[in-house]
């Protein structure tokens, strides 16, 4: 299995950086994983809930893409929070053009 | 005080002077179970967690000791608050009869504590994320058509009865591949489960409620052993032959099984048929809503956000019981370990500190997803995508065949079933004119 790099920037400034996040993961699951504060990921993935919600770094936001319509129904329901980089972690599944990505947690609803 | 009046009030904005005495008030109380925000208001303001001497529980009203409770699992057992809350004060005549008759006493699997409820809880989740949900949307507008064309015809028909009952049992049995069902049967199984945490019934409801219970693992049984020698293509087969990464404990046991396919077919069928009667309460009684909703009815976000606003206003479930597993300090009282707890989720949605104007039917609210209408946390219901899909596609697929919705009855004759845990309306009888 491959693996790639990915960074996530807690509320409180902490960065985890995680070295082995295998490929086909979501990176809600691999924040889970590594105790990542902020990514609760109560839902499963199910993009049902929105906590695991991120803000993508402009320069990943490319490679990462948008949200599909499902995903932007589930982001609505916390616009109070909504940014142009918001994403849900769980439907960001990591693959190798995603080695090194760089995403902030976004606050807690 | 008449309920229209109280809703007139409750519905002022700043929310003010509601209070009712809340020593003299238990939420046993039938007229308190039909209108409870001005009780739930005053715990808020007076004593955010009361203790319910009518009940022997405390109650959490407030949003923000929701997510306290919510966010530990550990400290607030739901393993603990349901095994107490359960056929409570009958547990054990309870469990001898379904020993006797039903085949055993399954606990439910779900109802459970971490680390053994996240094996049972992964186990479910991939059944139902919003993409797989998404692909049952024809299937579910299918039902709606079809149960509509009933009595699109005949001007006046019962919104509970007639549509969210029929409506929520033909999709899960769909999904649970329950082909050969009696709708009939479902609802009268799905009502003495839900009985059993609804803290409203005496002895011979008991016993009456446990000799349906029966019936309904008996004819689960059935159906469970049929998949296990012949697995379908159905969610009852994936939960038999279900594998999990646990090596020790790779499958689900027999009792595991029994025990989730009851939580699926009733946990599902209940709440959803409760937030249907909702969504079609509030288009009967707010016809401008109703016009807009079909003015609007193309759009996606309009509608998923009239949705979640209904969950929001009429939250389906009412309270779930937690207990403590340690002495505990909460919002300014101190509950002692064994304390057996009631999550007011329908209280936490009204909390004017979260949602503004809380009993404003509002759709431009920025946190219009904040409510805890599915709970929270570990916990958070398994089944929110599905159970807003259906919500979402009968408030699209009502409105586009039906107008003019109205009440038969006086607001004041609504009556809810008795119990804590939702509040569900029995009977909406409504007239209307076929589109
Ligand atoms: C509008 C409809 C629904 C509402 C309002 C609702 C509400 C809830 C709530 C509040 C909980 C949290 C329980 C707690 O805090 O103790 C919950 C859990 C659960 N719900 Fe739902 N539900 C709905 C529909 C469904 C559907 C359609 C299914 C399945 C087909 C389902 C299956 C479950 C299960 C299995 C749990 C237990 C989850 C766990 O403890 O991990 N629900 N639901
Ligand atoms: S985990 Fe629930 S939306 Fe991502």
């Amino acid at each position: 299995m491959n693996t790639v790099t990915v960074t996530l920037v807690q509320q409180d400034g902490v960065e985890v950086t995680i070295p082995n996040a295998p490929t086909g993961a979501s990176l809600m699951e691999v924040a889970k994983a590594n105790a990542v504060e902020g990514i609760l990921g109560e839902c499963g993935g199910a993009c049902a809930c929105a906590t695991c919600h991120v803000y993508v770094d402009p320069q990943w936001q490319e490679a990462v893409g948008p949200p599909d319509v499902l995903e932007e129904m589930t982001l609505d329901g916390v616009s109070h929070i909504l940014r142009d980089n918001s994403r849900l972690g769980c439907q960001i599944l990591l693959r190798e053009e995603l080695d090194g990505l760089r995403v902030a947690v976004a606050p807690p609803q | 005080m008449s309920a229209t009046e109280q809703t007139t009030r409750m519905d002022s904005c700043p929310v003010t002077g509601h209070e009712v005495d809340l020593s003299a008030t238990t939420l046993k109380d039938p007229t308190i179970l039909a209108r409870p925000n001005e009780f739930y208001w005053t715990m808020r303001h007076q004593d955010p967690v009361h203790y319910d001497a009518g009940l022997d529980m405390w109650l959490v009203s407030r949003y923000e000791d929701l997510q306290t409770v919510l966010a530990d699992p550990i400290t607030f057992s739901v393993e603990k608050g349901y095994a107490e809350q359960y056929a409570k004060g009958y547990i054990e005549e309870f469990k001898e009869i379904l020993e006797r008759d039903g085949g055993g006493f399954f606990p439910d699997a779900i109802m459970t504590d971490p680390p053994y409820h996240t094996r049972i809880r992964k186990l479910m989740e991939g059944a139902f994320t919003a993409h797989r949900v998404k692909q049952l949307e024809p299937e579910i507008a299918k039902v709606v058509a079809g149960l509509v064309d009933k009595f699109a015809d005949k001007g006046a028909a019962d919104g509970v009865q007639d549509f969210a009952v029929p409506m929520t049992i033909q999709i899960i049995c769909a999904q649970l591949g329950l082909d050969d069902y009696d709708a009939a049967s479902i609802q009268r199984w799905s009502l003495a489960v839900t009985a059993q945490i609804g803290r409203m019934q005496d002895r011979e409801q008991m016993r009456e409620n446990a000799r349906v219970i029966c019936e309904l693992q008996n004819y689960l049984i059935a159906q469970i052993r049929d998949r296990e020698a012949k697995p379908r293509d159905d969610m009852l087969s994936d939960l038999v032959h279900a594998r999990t990464t646990d090596e020790d404990n790779p499958t689900l046991t027999f009792k595991e099984v029994v025990s989730l396919a009851r939580a699926l077919l009733i946990a599902g069928n209940e709440t959803t048929a409760t937030a249907l009667g909702n969504l079609l309460y509030i288009l009967a009684t707010r016809p401008e809503l109703a016009r807009e909703l079909y003015d609007n009815v193309d759009d996606e976000r309009y509608v998923t956000r009239f949705v979640e606003e209904v969950l929001r206003l009429e939250p389906p479930v009412r309270g779930l019981s937690r207990m403590t597993t340690r002495e505990v300090e909460l919002g300014g009282a101190v509950l002692p370990k064994g304390a057996h707890m009631l999550n007011l989720y329908a209280s936490g949605n009204d909390d004017e500190t979260v949602f503004e104007c809380p009993r404003k039917f509002d759709l431009q609210r920025p946190n219009i997803g904040r409510h805890v209408a599915f709970g929270g946390g570990a916990h958070r219901c398994v089944g929110l995508a599905l159970a807003r899909m259906e919500v979402k596609v009968a408030a699209r697929e009502f409105v586009k065949r039906i107008k003019d919705i109205a009440l038969d009855i006086p607001v004041e004759e609504i009556r809810y079933l008795p119990t804590v845990a939702t509040r569900s309306i029995e009977r909406l009888p409504l007239t209307f004119a076929k589109r």
